[in-house]
C-alpha cells in the first residue's frame, strides 16, 4: 500500500509538473504571437538605458527564438520575471507584498465556506422537506445565482452607504498606526466582513446543496433503518454512520472550488479595493505593465495547481480505494 | 377545465402589446422601407450608401414583429415548445429574447443619447425633465434620395438631437431664455418652434434614471441586454463546434491523439480560465471580437469531456459498429449516429455555459477588460454606478438585478432541461 501512495505521488507531481510547463510554454506563445515589439513585453520604454540592457541579456532577448524560449523556462523557474514597469522593481519582490494577503483572505473564505455549509446542511437534513429546509434551497439557489461584484456592490450599498455600519474599502483606518494590538486586529475584522461575505455566499450555497443531496442519499440507504431499529439514537446514527459516507465527495468539491476561489478573490478585492494579487493583476493589466501580468499569472497557476495536488492527496487521505482508480 | 398560460400566449402578447404601443414607429419603419426599396431599384450605388447596421436593425426588428406573433400562431400545435405552460424562467426567458430582437423598438432612446449633461445626469428613476423644442430647417424633398434621408433622420434614434433642448422651464420676453439646473441659455425668440402660437414643450421621462453622462439607463439595459446575449450566444457555439469536434477526434480514433488532447484538456482544466482571458484580453486588446472568441475558446473543456466519454461508450455498441460497417463516413456516423445521443448532456451543458459566458462577459467589464466602452454592457454599467454609490443607487441597482435575474432563469432553465431528459433525478 505504502508503495502504491508513493507510485502515485510521484505521479501527479510529474502530471502537475507537465501541466505548469504546458502553461508556462502557452504564455510565451501567447506573448509572441500578441501584436506589437515582443521585446517592448519585457523591457519597459522608460528603463534607464543600463538596466534595460541588463534585462535584455538575462532574457536572450537579443539571441535566437529556441535560446530565448529556453531562458524564459528557466527565468520563470528560477522566479526571475524582469522588472514591473510601473513599480521599478523586480517583479517577484513586487508579488511578495500582495501575496500573503490573497492566501489569508481566501483560506478564511475557504473555511467559512465549509463550516456553514456544512451546519446549514445538518441542521436542514434532520427535517427534510421542513420549514428550514425547504427556505435554504430556495436560498442557496438565489445565492448561488448572484455574481460576486453584484453582491458586493449591493453590500456596500446597504451597509456603508445607507446604514454607515462598515467602511466600504481597504484594509486597515488610515489611523491604524497608532491603534493597540487588539484594536488593530478589531479594525481589519470590521474591514473584512464585506469582502468575506461576497467572497463565500457562492460557495456557501455549493457546500450546501451536495452536502445535503449527499446526506439525503445516505440517509435513503437500508443500513440506516437498521441502525434506527436496534434503538441508536439520531444524534448518533449521523455522527457515526451517515457523515463518514457522505463527506467524501465534498472533498472532491472542494479541491474544484479552491481553484475557482483564487477568480473570485480577484473580482471581490477589485471592488473593496483590498491589496491582493487580483487587485495587482487587474491594474498591471489596465497599465499594460506585462513582465507583471505574467508574473502573476504564473504564480496564481502555481497555486491552483498546488491546491489541485493537495485536494487530491485529501481525497486519497479519506478513500485509500482511490487509489487504484488514479493510478490507471 | 381551467385555462393555463402558454408560451405562445405570452409570446404574442409581447408582440401585439409592442405593436399597439409603437404603431406610429412600425408604420414610420414599413414606409421607410418602402422607399428605400424604390430608391434601391432607382439608384442602386445610392441605395446601398446609406445601409448601415442601426438601418438593418429596424428593418429586422419591424418585419419580425409581424412575422413572429403570426407564426407563433399557425405553428403552436407543430412546435411543442409553444404549448408548455409558462412559469417563472420561460417568461424571463422569452422577455430577454424580446429585448434582443427588438431592441430599437423597446428602447426609448439610443443607448449612447446625451444632450445637456447638466441638465439630465443622473436622474433618479421615474423623473421627467420639460422638452423644449427648436425649429428645424426643412428643406422640401427635391428627390427619393432625399425623401429617404429624411424619413431615415426621423426614424433611426440618434446619439444627438439638435432641434431639442432639456430644460426646467422657460420665459419669453424679448429673447427666449431657457433656465436649467445651473445655467441658462438665451435665444433668439423665433428659434423656438411654435404651434397656435404656444412654444411646443414636451415631457421626457426617464424610467429608471439616467447615468453620469445623462443616458437613459432603461434604454442602456435593453442594449446591453443584447451585448450581453451575443456574446453568450457566439462564445457558446464556439465553445460547441470546438468540444464536440474535439472529443469526436480523441475519443473515436482512441490511443495517441486521444491521450494528448485530454492531457491538454486536463491544462486548461486546472487552471482557472478567467488568467487566461485576462492575459489574453491584455495581450491583444479587448474588442468584441476578441472577448467572443476568448470566452469561447475557454468553455469547450466540459463539454470535451462529457463527448469524449459518450463516443468512448457507443463505439463499442452494436448499432455503431453495424452503422460502420454499412460503410458511413465518419463525418456522418457523427452527426447521424452519436449527436442524436449525446444531445441532451449536451444541450444542459450549454444552457449552464451561456449563463457562465454571460457573467464571465459581465465580470470583464466590470473589472474594465470587456467591451464596457465601445457597447453598453451591464457589467460596464455596474463599474460606472460603483463610483456614484452614494449619489446614485438606481445606477447599481437596476443592471444588478437585470443580470441576477438573467443568470437565475439560465441556471433554471439548464436544471429544468436536465430533469426533463433524465426524470429520475432530483430538483
Amino acid at each position: 500500500m505504502k508503495k502504491e501512495i508513493l507510485q502515485l505521488l510521484f505521479k501527479r507531481i510529474l502530471t502537475s509538473l507537465i501541466v505548469l510547463f504546458l502553461l508556462i510554454s502557452f504564455i510565451f506563445f501567447l506573448l509572441r504571437i500578441s501584436p506589437g515589439d515582443p521585446s517592448l513585453k519585457f523591457v519597459s520604454p522608460d528603463l534607464s538605458p543600463k538596466l534595460a540592457s541588463k534585462i535584455r541579456d538575462s532574457f536572450n532577448l537579443n539571441s535566437s527564438l529556441i535560446s530565448q524560449y529556453k531562458q524564459f523556462i528557466i527565468n520563470l523557474i528560477q522566479g526571475n520575471f524582469g522588472v514591473s514597469y510601473t513599480y521599478r522593481i523586480p517583479v517577484i519582490s513586487v508579488i511578495k507584498d500582495f501575496l500573503p494577503f490573497t492566501l489569508i483572505f481566501s483560506s478564511i473564505s475557504f473555511l467559512i465556506q465549509i463550516f456553514v455549509g456544512f451546519l446549514l446542511a445538518l441542521i436542514s437534513v434532520r427535517r427534510i422537506n421542513g420549514v428550514f429546509d425547504k427556505t435554504v434551497l430556495r436560498l442557496s439557489l438565489i445565492a448561488y445565482a448572484i455574481p460576486s461584484f453584484v453582491l458586493g456592490v449591493s453590500l456596500i450599498l446597504v451597509f456603508s452607504s445607507m446604514l454607515n455600519v462598515v467602511p466600504s474599502s481597504g484594509l486597515s483606518s488610515f489611523d491604524a498606526g497608532s491603534f493597540s494590538f487588539f484594536a488593530k486586529i478589531s479594525d481589519y475584522i470590521i474591514h473584512l466582513i464585506l469582502p468575506v461575505v461576497t467572497l463565500s455566499l457562492s460557495g456557501v450555497a455549493v457546500y450546501y446543496k451536495y452536502l445535503r443531496q449527499n446526506l439525503e442519499e445516505v440517509y435513503d440507504n437500508s443500513f440506516v433503518l437498521s441502525l434506527r431499529a436496534n434503538g441508536f439514537t439520531e444524534k448518533e446514527i449521523i455522527r457515526k454512520h451517515v457523515l463518514p459516507n457522505a463527506i467524501n465527495p465534498l472533498i472532491s468539491v472542494a479541491g474544484v472550488e479552491l481553484g475557482i476561489l483564487f477568480s473570485g478573490a480577484l473580482v471581490t478585492e477589485v471592488i473593496f479595493g483590498l491589496p491582493g494579487m487580483g487587485r495587482l493583476t487587474v491594474n498591471a493589466i489596465l497599465s499594460r505593465d506585462y513582465p507583471l501580468v505574467v508574473g502573476c499569472t504564473v504564480i496564481s497557476g502555481v497555486l491552483v495547481i498546488l491546491s489541485n495536488l493537495a485536494a487530491d492527496l485529501i481525497k486519497i487521505r479519506f478513500n485509500k480505494r482511490l487509489i487504484k482508480g488514479m493510478l490507471n | 377545465m381551467t385555462m393555463r398560460i402558454k408560451i405562445w400566449h405570452q409570446i404574442t402578447a409581447i408582440c401585439f402589446s409592442l405593436l399597439v404601443l409603437k404603431v406610429n414607429l412600425v408604420i414610420k419603419i414599413f414606409s421607410l422601407q418602402l422607399v428605400f426599396f424604390n430608391v434601391l431599384v432607382a439608384d442602386y450605388s445610392k441605395a446601398i450608401y446609406q445601409i448601415d447596421f442601426s438601418l438593418i436593425d429596424y428593418f429586422i426588428s419591424a418585419i419580425m414583429i409581424i412575422i413572429i406573433p403570426v407564426g407563433v400562431i399557425f405553428l403552436r400545435r407543430r412546435i411543442k415548445v409553444f404549448s408548455l405552460s409558462l412559469n417563472f424562467t420561460s417568461a424571463i426567458i422569452i422577455i430577454l429574447a424580446a429585448f434582443f430582437v427588438f431592441a430599437p423598438l423597446v428602447a426609448n432612446n439610443n443607448p449612447d443619447f446625451q444632450q445637456n449633461i447638466g441638465e439630465t445626469k443622473l436622474l433618479p428613476p421615474l423623473s421627467s425633465v420639460e422638452v423644449i423644442h427648436l425649429k428645424r430647417e426643412v428643406k422640401p424633398a427635391q428627390n427619393l434620395l432625399d425623401k429617404l434621408v429624411k424619413l431615415k433622420e426621423e426614424v433611426i434614434k440618434n446619439t444627438y438631437d439638435e432641434s431639442i433642448i432639456f430644460a426646467d422651464s422657460l420665459s419669453i420676453s424679448s429673447n427666449a431664455t431657457i433656465f436649467q439646473k445651473n445655467s441658462q441659455i438665451i435665444l433668439p425668440k423665433d428659434r423656438i418652434l411654435y404651434s397656435d402660437g404656444l412654444p411646443v414643450i414636451t415631457r421626457e421621462y426617464f424610467l429608471l434614471g439616467t447615468d453620469e453622462y445623462g443616458r437613459d439607463i432603461y434604454s442602456r439595459l435593453i442594449y446591453g441586454a443584447r451585448i450581453s446575449l451575443f456574446i453568450g450566444l457566439g462564445s457558446v457555439i464556439i465553445s460547441l463546434l470546438l468540444g464536440v469536434s474535439l472529443g469526436f477526434l480523441a475519443g473515436y480514433p482512441g490511443g495517441f491523439i486521444d491521450t494528448i488532447i485530454s492531457r491538454v484538456t486536463d491544462m486548461f482544466l486546472s487552471f482557472p480560465a478567467i488568467f487566461f482571458v485576462i492575459l489574453i484580453l491584455a495581450l491583444f486588446g479587448n474588442s468584441l471580437f476578441t472577448v467572443i472568441l476568448v470566452l469561447g475558446f475557454s468553455g469547450w473543456m466540459s463539454l470535451f469531456k462529457i463527448v469524449r466519454g459518450e463516443v468512448i461508450s457507443l463505439k463499442q455498441k452494436d448499432f455503431f459498429i453495424s452503422a460502420k460497417m454499412a460503410g458511413l463516413s465518419n463525418y456522418n456516423l457523427l452527426t447521424k449516429e452519436i449527436l442524436p445521443i449525446i444531445l441532451a448532456p449536451v444541450v444542459v451543458n450549454l444552457v449552464f455555459q451561456y449563463g457562465s459566458v454571460i457573467l464571465a462577459e459581465a465580470a470583464l467589464s466590470f473589472l474594465g477588460l470587456g467591451t464596457g466602452s465601445f457597447y453598453p454592457s451591464w457589467g460596464a454599467m455596474i463599474e460606472a454606478g460603483q463610483n456614484y454609490l452614494t449619489q446614485a443607487w438606481w445606477m447599481v441597482v437596476s443592471p444588478g438585478l437585470c443580470l441576477f435575474i438573467t443568470l437565475f432563469a439560465a441556471n433554471n432553465l439548464g436544471r429544468e432541461i436536465q430533469l426533463y431528459y433524465n426524470p429520475r433525478l432530483k430538483g
